[in-house]
């Protein structure tokens, strides 16, 4: 099979994905009409991730794609149905309804980035991740905990409640310490000689496409698990990075807080110095 | 170097070719950006210099749009670099094939290279001889410290880095004579750890190895029997191997089977000769200060005889 | 989000300083100006010294085949050359420039901690002193100012050179350091009422920013240090591949501090001309906030660039590809400035006095210098000209044509400040057009040698058409540079006597050190101006049509911060860097196969799981105790600070008995790479709880004293959260070691 051919060929359709995709779309539509470029670009990105050739790499082939596959199910889908939820009415359930528990996690931006981090720290652990490459159900469990960690990241920064989002410069630190979570991983993956996810060391070559990626594109295993702790490293961080710049924009155009009445500890003068 | 004054531009391999054209182009794009900023530069400087009697004109603080521009404007320059980068680097470099047996192996060390033909059972020094119109897969790796083989015209630096292997092309259009350095600073000889690539028609390359493949007749003449005593039984053959001769027990110098035929000494601190290499045997330290050959203080007499027999057998 | 404030007053404390004549007036001084005084006159002479060193390498190499100086020697001189000029010349001028300014540019009395600052500067000199100790005692490094392994090995530099290399530069280090956390603790709290982060004057922003690259980046160069001292001296083979250590690890390390480094030594130098330029064409800077975000940009990128020096070692083309992407991404915020700059002239009404004329000379050199820097992004140019002279072009372009450039600048610009005097601006023209001739002079043909073939760090060079005539042109522009340094200590030194006299603001700048008098009076300002805007001074003068209030009238930041605890924290992030470079170097090493001790086989993991819960339980006790003593109950706060000391000191024993225990079986730190980085690891971990005991020492002697009576627990705050660093550190450090976690 040659590359293109695979590229055409390798598409599938996994129902839980176009359920959710639908589901997506419907509330979407039903709470902001129209749907939201973003929505609609986080719905095609998330068929993308599962139901596209890079979901058939992913899936026992390839642990670079695999992680490829991670960081758009908790950095980019995540960020852009956030994106598509800011600016319009935020939900009152958060406040008083049925997803007031939701806060707990939410709130407190430790944990939302605990769960940002951890989540990808977690599913990287040997077992889970060849748990998770094996039985269908981990796997399915694998991609809705990421979405659902993703989200949680993402809600201090960007979430749809201005007023819980951080001040600029505390999330800048907050995505600053996340980048260096995920490049701390990234490292060690690139650089350990040890298989991560040993089930990528002998691919089942359902597909009949193991010559294609080994011989022709150069991916052996030991190349695939370099590239796949570059991918966690590099893109992750400058998702991240872009980020931060985000909250730079942010900062720099936000009205400052009003000051408290004179209670300067310092008298200031009026008169003008020397030289002018 | 010899004969091209800037050998980064005068590439002899289609890999170097490519490396050549890549960097005229960044170079172009460099040269437009830097008139661009010179120009701003000088002609605001001449038309915005200060009138007498002027006071500080109105505040600006900036065009959002300009600002926009000149950020998005070098993000697609540099993406368009990094499209050219991925494939110029394919195009130099091309990664070898998985357990592909190296043709040529060069050993780095304080101060002098190793090279080895393994499929010919050659060993060598410092000279590298290659048929043109072949491309020879290099491995490279070092003995001692780090070290950096450079061959401007031929291929891209590459370090030789001991407990690791790296592997180059080295490959030539046409035949020539090229000079090389190591390019990291290894050691107080460093400046004098040169290299010579000779890429010759195939024929000729032919006949240069079946002659290196020889090994070195035992001394028939009285002046090489007299040379050939000081070689074995002044330390040399400690260090040095001449095949069919002696190997060496430690191995740490160059071997020096068919010396004669080669066209440096000392990894090129001296054109070979029979006043240059009587002169080296005399006082390596005075020629290349920081050699590991040590002084052997051999008379004029032991010297002489040495140069004989290692000038004139092969 | 929580704030922290304290009862401690927002503005620093004067220093109790009693009025000290003549030179020990100056030596016990803790008054920022007199430091950066200080600062600069060290660097100035180090400057010279380091001249000289690349004034006589380029006699030796004005002909070819020249015998002016011995290969040995000359390696020695290249070593120097390059350590001097980045550790004792660049980086301490731009801090010291930083500690004068950053008080006054912010209205404040002088920085956060004026003791630490003391310490911080005479580091400087006591490193320089070790550095170049090494000449007496057996020769000066000569391995390169990074010193790759395993050349830097005792196998390959067996004199003390590099011993003294690797000294000095952890004393500078921790100098460095400690003017960064005082950089950052004073910007962060002791800026005058109005000036919120937004409205920081450029140079301020970029010292900024500049200190959390310092902080961040010399752990890495420290652990690299420490674990060459380590090989060099215990016998161990962190660097060592023939006993399975690596080289590249040494590159690795060297240059995740070496890149983030070129940075700190030029982030300042953008905020210097982004002072100056707007001042002399009389306009704002143009697009502050592209500026500002743009430095931000550079720090965090700076950090994922460094395998761009590694370009040659083979990592692999996916390494390497990447690392080409950072690099050329890294070039847009840098454009971002220039373009800036240059922009800032236009429509302006420009004044070309000296101080301008080399902000612009920068401008074009940098530029230069950035341009060579691309084509070295771009990984097959780069696999041409590495290692060449053209690389020694590049870094001179960038670090004396930019840097050094900005740094004459600012002289002219500031030294009216500083002395009350104004320079020459006759002799200061002169000074410029032999600096700008000389130095191009100097540089731009090197970028042809590169091309040519000549490699660097070579005492000679065969007789190859062009390279003598190159090189002899370079040698002459390097002397021409070196008189226009003559010129300017001449200048330096008649101004000093003889200068007109400046005045408070003869520039007629924006920013708040010229509304103090020239020079300022000890405690900077009686009252500082109101600020509202980027520019108070033009509000002050131009009533009528003041710049925009950024951020809205009378507004402020939104968190207060406490300086103590600023303080601390930014150290702890520093030492977290430090045990991560260990940490890293632990599961690098642990992961491969290796002969000899095992941690299964070595390790009681029960043993130290008992005292590691000591050692946590301590942490739950002192936070216990700064409770009790915040309630006022100080029996109860000794009481638990002495269960913390001895639940410390518990841990300790613990640590120390493993060792032993370790040690009878005949496991030495050189035994294996386990070994090495076990007890490395441990070991400095241990290090630090040691310090943190003799602190809670201190802590309890002082309370006996009766000193935290009235209320005073900032020292306490501080020292626990030291201590809560070490527990978690240690967390961290028993799951990996211990837990196998990672592996």
């Amino acid at each position: 099979m040659t590359t293109s051919q695979f590229f055409i060929s390798a598409w599938s359709g996994n129902p839980w994905v176009i359920a959710g995709c639908a589901a997506a779309l419907l509330m979407g539509g039903a709470r902001f009409r129209p749907p939201t470029a973003w929505l609609l670009l986080a719905t095609a990105v998330f068929f993308v991730t599962l139901c596209s050739p890079l979901d058939a790499l992913a899936d026992g082939y390839l642990f670079s794609a695999h992680m490829l596959q991670h960081l758009l199910l908790l950095l980019i889908v995540p960020l852009l149905i956030l994106l598509g939820w800011s600016g319009r009415t935020a939900p009152q359930d958060l406040e008083n309804g049925r997803w007031r528990w939701a806060n707990w996690i939410l709130r407190p931006p430790v944990a939302t980035w605990l769960m940002g981090v951890g989540g990808m720290w977690l599913w990287h652990a040997p077992t889970l991740c060849n748990a998770a490459g094996s039985n269908v159900w981990v796997h399915h469990l694998q991609s809705a905990s990421l979405l659902g960690m993703g989200l949680a990241f993402w809600w201090p920064i960007i979430g749809p409640r201005t007023g819980q989002r951080l001040a600029p410069p505390a999330g800048m630190i907050y995505l600053f310490t996340a980048c260096l979570g995920c490049t701390l991983l990234g490292i060690i993956i690139t650089f350990s000689p040890v298989e991560v996810c040993s089930i990528y060391l002998h691919p089942l070559d359902r597909l009949g496409i193991l010559p294609l990626i080994q011989d022709q594109w150069g991916l052996t295993p030991a190349k695939d698990q370099q590239l796949g702790g570059l991918l966690m490293w590099v893109p992750a961080c400058l998702i991240y990075f872009f980020g931060i710049l985000g909250l730079l924009v942010r900062w720099y155009r936000e009205p400052g807080p009003e000051s408290a009445p004179a209670a300067a500890t310092q008298p200031t003068l009026i008169e003008k110095p020397h030289g002018l | 170097m010899a004969k091209s004054y800037i050998p980064v531009f005068d590439p002899a391999s289609a890999h170097t070719e490519a490396i050549s054209h890549l960097f005229i182009l960044v170079l172009v794009v460099c040269a437009i950006i830097l008139l661009i900023v010179s120009g701003i530069v000088a002609i605001g400087l001449i038309r915005f210099r200060q009138r007498p009697g002027s006071g500080d004109p109105p505040p600006h603080f900036g065009n959002r749009k300009l600002e926009l521009l000149w950020t998005i404007g070098p993000t697609l320059i540099v993406i368009w670099l990094f499209v050219l980068t991925a494939r110029g680097m394919h195009e130099s470099d091309p990664v070898p094939p998985p357990n592909q047996e190296p043709d040529l192996v060069i050993i780095g060390h304080q101060f002098w290279w190793e090279v080895r033909y393994p499929k010919a059972g050659v060993i060598t020094a410092n000279e590298i001889h290659l048929p043109t119109g072949a491309k020879w897969l290099v491995r490279m790796e070092s003995a001692d410290v780090i070290h950096d083989f450079w061959m401007p015209e031929l291929a891209r630096k590459i370090q030789l880095i001991p407990g690791q292997t790296n592997h180059i092309w080295l490959d030539a259009k046409k035949p020539g004579r090229f000079l090389g350095n190591c390019v990291e600073y290894c050691g107080v000889g460093h400046a004098w750890m040169r290299a010579v690539v000779v890429m010759e028609s195939p024929d000729e390359f032919a006949a240069w190895l079946r002659e290196q493949q020889k090994s070195a007749p035992p001394p028939v003449t009285d002046s090489a029997r007299n040379g050939w005593k000081v070689f074995t039984t002044q330390t040399c053959v400690n260090c040095h191997s001449i095949r069919g001769v002696s190997a060496a027990s430690l191995g740490a110098a160059p071997d020096l089977t068919h010396l004669a035929d080669r066209s440096i000494l000392g990894a090129g601190v001296l054109a070979n000769s029979t006043t240059n290499l009587f002169r080296w045997l005399k006082n390596p330290q005075a020629i290349k200060p920081g050699c590991l050959m040590p002084n052997l203080k051999l008379t004029d007499a032991q010297a002489g005889a040495l140069t004989g027999y290692l000038e004139h057998h092969p | 989000m929580s704030v922290t404030v304290s009862t401690a007053p927002a503005v620093a404390t004067p220093p109790t300083e009693v009025k000290l004549r003549g030179p020990y007036g100056w030596v016990a001084t803790v008054d920022h100006k007199r430091i950066g005084i200080l600062y600069l006159l060290t660097t100035l002479f180090f400057f010279l010294v380091g001249g000289v060193e690349a004034l006589l390498m380029r006699i030796q190499l004005a002909r070819p085949n020249n015998t002016f100086i011995s290969p040995d020697a000359f390696g020695q001189l290249f070593t120097m050359h390059g350590t001097t000029m980045i550790f004792l010349v660049v980086m301490p001028t731009l801090i010291g420039l930083a500690n004068y300014l950053v008080p006054l540019m912010i209205g404040a009395r002088d920085m956060a901690f004026p003791r630490l600052n003391a310490l911080g500067f005479w580091m400087l000199p006591f490193g320089g002193f070790l550095l170049h100790y090494s000449l007496l005692a057996g020769g000066a490094p000569a391995v390169g100012w990074f010193s790759y392994a395993p050349l830097s090995e005792t196998a390959y530099a067996a004199t003390a050179g590099t011993d003294y290399w690797g000294l000095a530069l952890l004393v500078i280090g921790i100098g460095s350091v400690a003017a960064s956390i005082n950089l950052i603790a004073t910007i962060l709290t002791l800026r005058a009422p109005g000036l919120t982060l937004r409205r920081l004057p450029l140079f301020v922003w970029m010292v900024f920013i500049n200190s959390f690259l310092v902080i961040l980046a010399l752990p890495f160069l420290n652990a690299a240090i420490v674990m060459l001292f380590i090989d060099r001296h215990l016998g161990t083979h962190f660097f060592v591949p023939a006993h399975g250590g690596s080289a590249v690890m040494w590159q690795h390390f060297f240059w995740a501090f070496g890149h983030p480094e070129v940075y700190i030594m030029v982030l300042p130098a953008f905020g210097i001309i982004s002072e100056i330029v707007p001042v002399f064409a009389r306009r704002p800077i143009f697009g502050y906030e592209f500026v500002a975000g743009s430095t931000v940009a550079i720090a965090l990128l700076s950090f994922g660039v460094w395998a761009h020096h590694m370009f040659a070692v083979g990592l692999g083309h996916p390494m390497d590809m990447f690392f080409s992407a950072t690099s050329l991404l890294i070039a847009v915020p840098t454009g971002i400035k220039v373009f800036a700059w240059s922009a800032t002239l236009w429509g302006g009404s420009i004044r070309l006095t000296t101080a301008m004329l080399f902000a612009v000379a920068f401008l074009i050199q940098f530029t230069i210098g950035g341009l060579s820097g691309i084509t070295f992004a771009v990984v097959p140019i780069d696999w041409q000209v590495t290692g060449t002279y053209y690389l020694v072009a590049h870094f001179h372009y960038v670090l004396f044509g930019g840097t050094f450039f900005a740094v004459l600048a600012a002289v002219y610009y500031w030294f009216p400040k500083m002395s009350g005097r104004m320079l020459s601006e006759k002799l200061g023209k002169l000074n410029f057009w032999m600096a700008v001739i000389g130095f191009n002079t100097a540089f731009f043909v090197q970028h042809f040698l590169g091309l040519m073939g000549m490699p660097r760090r070579v005492y000679t060079y065969a007789d190859l058409p062009g390279w003598g005539l190159l090189n002899l042109i370079s040698t002459l522009g390097a002397f021409l540079l070196g008189l226009s340094v003559l010129i300017l200590l001449w200048n330096i030194i008649i101004s000093l006597r003889r200068g007109r006299l400046a005045g408070d603001n003869p520039w007629q700048a924006w920013t708040l050190e010229w509304a103090a008098t020239s020079p300022p009076p000890q405690q900077n300002f009686d009252r500082v101006p109101p600020i509202n805007s980027r520019r108070p001074l033009w509000d002050l003068a131009h009533p009528e049509n003041p710049d925009p209030a950024v951020g809205g009238r009378r507004s402020r930041d939104g968190f207060v911060l406490e300086k103590n605890r600023v303080g601390m924290v930014t150290f702890l992030v520093s030492e977290s860097c430090f045990f991560l470079m260990l940490i890293l170097a632990w599961l690098f090493y642990n992961s491969r196969a290796m002969t000899g001790p095992s941690p299964a086989g070595t390790l009681n993991a029960h043993k130290t799981g008992m005292y590691t819960i000591c050692l946590l339980t301590s942490s739950a006790a002192i936070w216990l105790a700064e409770k009790q003593l915040r309630a006022g109950r100080h029996g109860w706060f000794r009481g638990l600070l002495g269960l913390t000391i001895l639940l410390g000191g518990i841990f300790i024993f613990g640590q120390g008995r493993e060792y032993l225990r370790i040690y009878h079986q005949g496991i030495v730190v050189s035994s294996n790479l386990f070994t090495t980085t076990f007890f490395t690891l441990t070991g400095f971990h241990g290090l630090h709880v040691c310090v943190g005991l003799i602190l809670l020492l201190l802590l309890m002697r002082l309370s006996l004293a009766g000193d935290f009576k009235p209320g005073r627990i900032e020292a306490v705050k501080s020292i626990s959260l030291y201590w809560h660093f070490v527990d978690a550190v240690w967390i961290v450090v028993f799951s990996v070691v211990y837990l196998k976690l990672l592996l």
